[in-house]
């Protein structure tokens, strides 16, 4: 079936099978690898996507069901000139990045939870990512990169007006 | 070659319409949190999904008069994030948000979470609780079960062939009811509940109980009030070594329900610990407290 | 103290860009024109014969384009080192669930299942070892390979460390403890499954990307089994989603198996592992069964220990020989003894096998005899972190193996410091006064030594290479991979360093055993010292052509030279950028690219005799767990951590903490909640709903710091951090819970059920989670 949908801001048509899912559907059909698989059924937060601005595992989603939707995945996460936004910097310069398969989801975690609450405390970072398993980090520095965005966002006073991150 | 086909369904009419239609083996698909996890290890077992995800009267959340309406297909961080919930039933809220990780609860409904009727199933204790109604809808007509019929043993409800759950009733607890819900689970976050309860209840102006339900979860084959334990609280005053005799009585009916078990040694001790202290807090102390 | 410009700075790693990003492309992510997609047939019994296997029908279907068996290839497909027990598809039996007999590469994911579901194939079952301690019954039904020496054919290896007669010592002693301590086996969970990509080559070879950490030794396997000359058979080796120690032997198959259906189907082939197989099929970290006895005196010197323990190496040997030579060194604990006896026995049995995973065999004893040396303890009512205190390994020591430690030994620093860092007193002197209610707090340390590299295991030696190109971009190669682990940084801010220019000039390529110098297995935590000091050297033998062309610039002699960040300044004072000296250098025909090759200093071990020399090194380390139990439901909720490591020198800050928490992470969830619950040679939690690893939540604050008790021989004074940093962590938990409860608890994972009731419940399992998985996904 033909699959019309807006992917990072961008209009998307694609022709997939009825039964495929949305991680699926980014990965293979579209191409866009960024989006990973690493249990299919939605305890690992690999496949985190933003849809309709809500966090959701693309793999218990059914890639049609995205039809007239905007979906979110990390390929659309940065700044406006292409380079990475403040939270992958911050990833970056704090050492939250190792093997970095988790880390896709973890950024679409961040920016859903910075989107919904401007200075979380780091309690509520982890409850926010505690869909999303890592198994190199220990978290530590992922939680330190989201609360170092989260109070230059606060100061800069650009939190919470970040409805659509590839601006 | 689709091993199955998509369809969605704008209204609660169209969707009765597509799941009855003949030839096809249709089933609904809400937030797909238990089907594709079920897909790995079962085989097809239909031929069409019917995405009533967004139908608009499945995905609000109503009060009115004296009565709240949750649509099946609403999501728990919707419910968790709904301030009639928060403030009429909080430890259905609690409950809520102790299923599953953010992304699950953004998908995750009522009325999967019902229809799947696993034993751990999170929401069940409370609705249960709240006496709640599942509303459905077939080609018949409507009709209305209570939530705790319509469950009937493990991943096993009443619900029948080309019917749809559209919402979950119940009456709102008395301005001075308080609630409860506590889970245990083998971690700190994203957890299947190794067991659970819910409890509402309420003290008249003289202190004496004289409102409460109860409700565990995952510790007998399907959710039900332990109406026994509930009527040895009424009319007493609210103390430790009631609820420890009522505690000691919950699990001595549970365990008369299922016999002894492999796991019976640790439920017995867990379930009086859970149920000794969601009486305390809600009787002793403030009220809604998600413990772990 | 040299004050350096990049080592011990803060830096960037040098992949993460990409990574956050989401463009790092991972095997999984690979596609090429033409490839196919491959799935392996994998048994559903722990134990069998293959009666028949008839692969013909899965061809019939529609899409498959390829299948294979063991007799694809060359002596049926046996491999292995150093046992040569393992083959790439079954030959006549199977030994564990989920072990692989035939692939199938199709044109589609749909169509390589429907295909595996297609062939016929009957198991005979064969009676099962299903208990470690039943191994080596006289009439104990037969898993390893047949043995010309007598032996019985379940034995691996047996792996002794003796100094003096601990048996006679113990009964002198005036306190002497005996306790049994139990382990299960630990499955590593990288997120990334595995998974290989193999592409024909024209002239008839194959080059296979593998999400692996020892590129080497996967292209020795498929030349050996593919009959393929050493020329035809490249390895590369791409961004990989975490081992762990886990992609190597499984993925050795898995290399095997695309490159044979690439072969014979003339196009590329990808597998890649659903996460039920990888959890079902993979190998795991050894189950150990510990008795240890230990004796010391009333004023709390130790004086004895006896450790005794059988090692599960499961179906396959794999790496258990290396690891239960690791164990037995690390048995006892860094402390000193009189007298000192360890015997470990490895044996086969019929479940996953037991290959390498963090700390190697370190990671099982230490979790034993931490919660011994706690144990006696308290039984001499001597605080635990005083009694390591006085028991513990310093310079100047003679280890139990007869080693003398003359140099970089930082465990009494890393106790006090951790001591203090966790306020350990005042919270001892708290908690013991409140021992009632239902949750209660304790407060519990470990120690740890853990040697570098490979030891006595094998040659110990790691090559790199570097160029500068004509554009001034500068490469380095090495051996040893980075599959998250930070190494690539670290040899960037090494060559950096020692060539006094920006990091951001070097590029560090992938591992590709076409430009690579063999430098032996990835593993060990030898990165940084292996590698680190290759890449040290390479850069040395470079820098002499670099400085002689600098005075050949400046006219005048070399220790007339000082650098000013990357420009060069003579007599003149004239700054000269670093760019015109490597011009210059070009233009008087210098070469600007050299090798450099470090070998491990000489050690020695007697295996008969269990003394000798184990390891040129030590890393040392202390860990403190802070917990709330909550009795009645047997939670145990982890509040702080605090770790205090000698790793010799930070180089790469914020890698050496991520290793520090990542590790910590493994050992919580080792010490909490992992458990496969193998029944009758099945496991029972095959996905990540029910085989449970720590989230976020889970995870406390971690207060990390490291001692740099440097060691003269690591390239700048370090050791290694990747693997102790877990060692610790589990006995710390299971020493607090000790503490707050009064409950030890003796197997492994301090589940709910153990820790609410002291024993272990388990419900009775099946066969099914292993069986369904195995066909439909």
């Amino acid at each position: 079936m033909l699959i019309k949908f807006t992917l990072n801001n961008k209009p998307v048509t694609v022709e997939a099978p009825a039964d495929i899912t949305l991680s699926v559907l980014l990965r293979d059909y579209l191409k866009m690898t960024g989006t990973k698989e690493a249990c299919e059924v939605g305890e690992c937060g690999s496949c985190s996507v933003i849809l309709d601005g809500e966090l959701v595992n693309s793999c218990l989603v059914a890639a049609p069901s995205v039809m007239g939707r905007e979906v979110t995945s990390i390929e659309g996460i940065h700044d406006a000139d292409g380079s990475p936004n403040d939270l992958q910097r911050n990833f970056i310069a704090k050492g939250a990045v190792q093997c970095g398969y988790c880390i896709p989801g973890m950024v679409m975690a961040s920016e859903a939870l910075l989107a919904k609450k401007a200075e979380p405390t780091r309690e509520e970072i982890r409850i926010a990512l505690a869909g999303n398993l890592c198994r190199c980090t220990g978290y530590m520095q992922i939680v330190d990169a989201i609360e170092t965005t989260a109070e230059e966002r606060t100061k800069n006073g650009t939190n919470l007006k970040r409805e659509n991150r590839s601006q | 070659m689709a091993k199955y086909d998509y369809v969605m369904a704008h209204t609660v009419e169209e969707a009765v319409g597509l799941l009855n239609e003949p030839g096809l083996r249709s089933i609904p698909l809400a937030g797909g949190t238990d089907i594709y996890v079920a897909l790995r290890v079962n085989p097809v077992w239909f031929d069409r999904l019917v995405d009533i995800g967004r139908i608009p009267e499945m995905t609000e959340i109503q009060e009115d008069e004296n009565r709240i309406s949750i649509g099946a297909a609403v999501t728990f961080s919707k419910a968790a994030g709904s301030k009639i919930l928060r403030e009429k039933v909080p430890f259905l809220v609690e409950a809520c948000e102790s299923i599953g990780g953010p992304a699950v609860r953004n998908c995750g409904t009522f009325g999967g979470n019902v229809a799947n009727a696993a034993v751990c199933a999170d929401s069940l204790p409370s609705l249960v609780c709240l006496e709640a109604t599942a509303h459905l809808v077939s080609p018949k007509g409507e009709r209305q079960i209570k939530v705790a019929h319509l469950v009937k043993a493990p991943h096993e409800t009443g619900i029948e062939k080309g019917e749809l759950l559209t919402h979950f009733s119940f009456d709102i607890p008395s301005k001075s009811a308080r609630s409860c819900f506590i889970k245990i689970g083998r971690r700190k976050a994203q957890s299947i509940s190794r067991l659970s309860i819910a409890v509402l209840g309420s003290l008249d102006s003289e202190n004496n109980i004289d409102f409460v339900r109860i409700c565990p979860g995952a510790a007998v084959s399907s959710p039900t009030r332990f109406l026994n334990v509930e009527n040895a609280l009424i009319g007493n005053q609210p103390g430790e070594a009631l609820f420890t005799s009522a505690a000691d009585q919950l699990v001595a009916e549970m365990i008369a329900s299922t016999g002894r078990r492999w796991s019976t040694p640790y439920k017995e001790v867990a379930l009086k610990a859970i149920a000794e202290r969601s009486l305390k807090k809600i009787f002793l102390e403030d009220g809604s407290a998600h413990v772990n | 103290m040299t004050e350096y410009k990049y080592i011990g700075k803060p830096a960037q790693r040098v992949d993460a860009l990409d990574k956050v990003m989401g463009k790092t492309k991972y095997v999984g992510d690979m596609s090429l024109p033409g490839m196919l997609y491959a799935r392996t047939l994998r048994s559903d019994q722990p134990h069998a014969r293959i009666k028949r296997l008839d692969v013909s029908p899965a061809l019939k279907v529609p899409g498959v384009i390829a299948v294979i068996t063991s007799d694809d290839f060359a002596n049926h497909g046996n491999f292995g080192f150093p046992i040569s027990d393992h083959y790439m598809l079954a030959y006549e039996k199977v030994r564990h669930v989920g072990e692989g007999i035939a692939s199938v590469a199709a044109e589609t994911p749909e169509a390589a299942i429907e295909g595996v579901n297609a062939i016929i194939y009957e198991l005979e079952p064969l009676p099962a070892v299903l208990d470690m301690d039943h191994a080596l019954d006289p009439d104990a039904p037969q898993v390893g390979p047949d043995r010309t020496d007598r032996k019985h054919p379940n034995f691996i290896g047996h792996f002794p460390v003796y100094k003096g007669n601990p048996q006679d010592k113990l009964a002198e002693c005036d306190v002497v403890s005996d306790h049994q301590y139990e382990t299960v086996m630990q499955e590593h969970a990288y997120l990334e499954t595995e998974g290989g990509l193999a592409i024909p080559t024209a002239e008839g070879g194959v080059t296979v990307y593998l999400s692996c950490q020892s590129p080497f030794i996967p292209k020795g396997h498929l030349c050996s089994t593919l009959n393929l000359p050493d020329d035809r058979v490249r390895i590369i080796v791409p961004p990989v989603g975490g081992t762990f120690g886990g992609k190597d032997d499984l993925n050795y198959q898995t290399a095997g198996q695309v490159a044979a259906l690439a072969l014979k189907s003339g196009r590329p082939v990808r597998m890649t592992f659903s996460r039920e197989e990888s959890i079902i099929a993979s190998y795991k970290r050894g189950a150990m069964r510990m008795k240890i006895r230990l004796g010391a005196d009333k004023d709390g010197t130790l004086r004895a220990c006896e450790f005794k323990s059988t090692y599960d190496s499961g179906a396959y040997s794999s790496q258990s020989p290396f690891s239960s030579w690791r164990a037995s060194i690390h048995a006892m604990g860094a402390y000193r003894y009189d007298d000192c006896s360890v015997d470990i026995n490895t044996v086969y049995s019929n479940t996953s096998y037991a290959g390498a995973y963090r700390g190697f065999g370190n990671t099982e004893v230490c979790s034993g005899i931490e919660q011994a040396i706690d144990e006696m303890a308290d039984a001499l009512k001597i605080d635990p972190i005083e009694f390591r205190l006085k028991n513990c390994l310093k310079v100047g020591d003679i280890t139990p193996h007869g080693q003398m430690l003359d140099e970089s030994v930082g465990l009494t620093d890393c106790l006090l410091k951790v001591r203090k860092m966790s306020d350990w007193n005042r919270k001892r002197d708290e908690f013991a006064n409140k021992s009632d209610g239902d949750k209660r707090r304790g407060i519990g340390v470990a120690a740890l030594f853990h040697g570098t590299s490979l030891g006595a295991e094998g040659v110990d030696e790691a090559s790199s290479t570097i160029e500068i190109h004509e554009d001034n971009l500068i490469t380095l190669t090495s051996g040893l991979t980075d599959y998250g682990t930070g190494a690539r940084t670290v040899y960037t801010l090494v060559a950096a360093e020692i060539l006094g220019v920006d990091p951001s000039r070097i590029l560090v390529h992938n591992p590709d055993t076409n430009t690579a110098i063999d430098s032996g297995p990835t593993v060990a935590s030898r990165t940084t010292m292996l590698g680190g000091n290759a890449v040290r050297i390479a850069v040395l033998n470079l820098i002499q052509n670099i400085d002689w062309a600098a005075a050949d610039y400046l006219q005048c002699d070399l220790h007339q030279i000082h650098r000013d960040g990357e420009n060069y300044i003579g007599p003149s004072e004239e700054p000269i950028p670093w760019e015109s000296v490597v011009q210059h250098a070009r233009d008087m025909g210098l070469v600007l690219s050299a090798h450099g090759r470090w070998t491990a200093p000489e050690i020695d071990w007697d295996e008969e005799k269990g003394t000798g020399t184990p390891y040129f090194a030590y890393h040392f380390g202390a860990q403190v767990a802070e917990v709330e139990v909550d009795l009645k439901t047997g939670l145990t909720d982890v509040k702080g951590i605090w770790a205090v490591h000698d790793l010799g020198k930070v180089i790469f800050p914020q890698g050496a903490y991520g290793q520090l928490y990542g590790g910590i992470s493994h050992g919580l969830g080792y010490a909490l909640y992992e458990d496969l619950d193998f029944q009758d040679g099945f496991a029972q939690n095959v996905n990540f709903d029910t085989y449970l690893i720590p989230t976020a939540v889970d995870m406390p604050e971690i207060q990390g710091g490291f001692v740099e008790a440097a060691f003269s021989k690591g390239p700048f004074g370090a050791k290694n951090i990747a693997e102790p940093s877990m060692v610790p962590t589990a006995p710390a938990i299971l020493n607090a819970i000790a503490n707050a409860t009064g409950r030890r608890i003796r197997k492994l994972p301090a589940n709910l059920e153990r820790v609410m009731l002291g024993k272990t419940l388990a419900k009775k399992g099946s066969a099914e989670s292993c069986k369904i998985s195995l066909k439909i996904t």
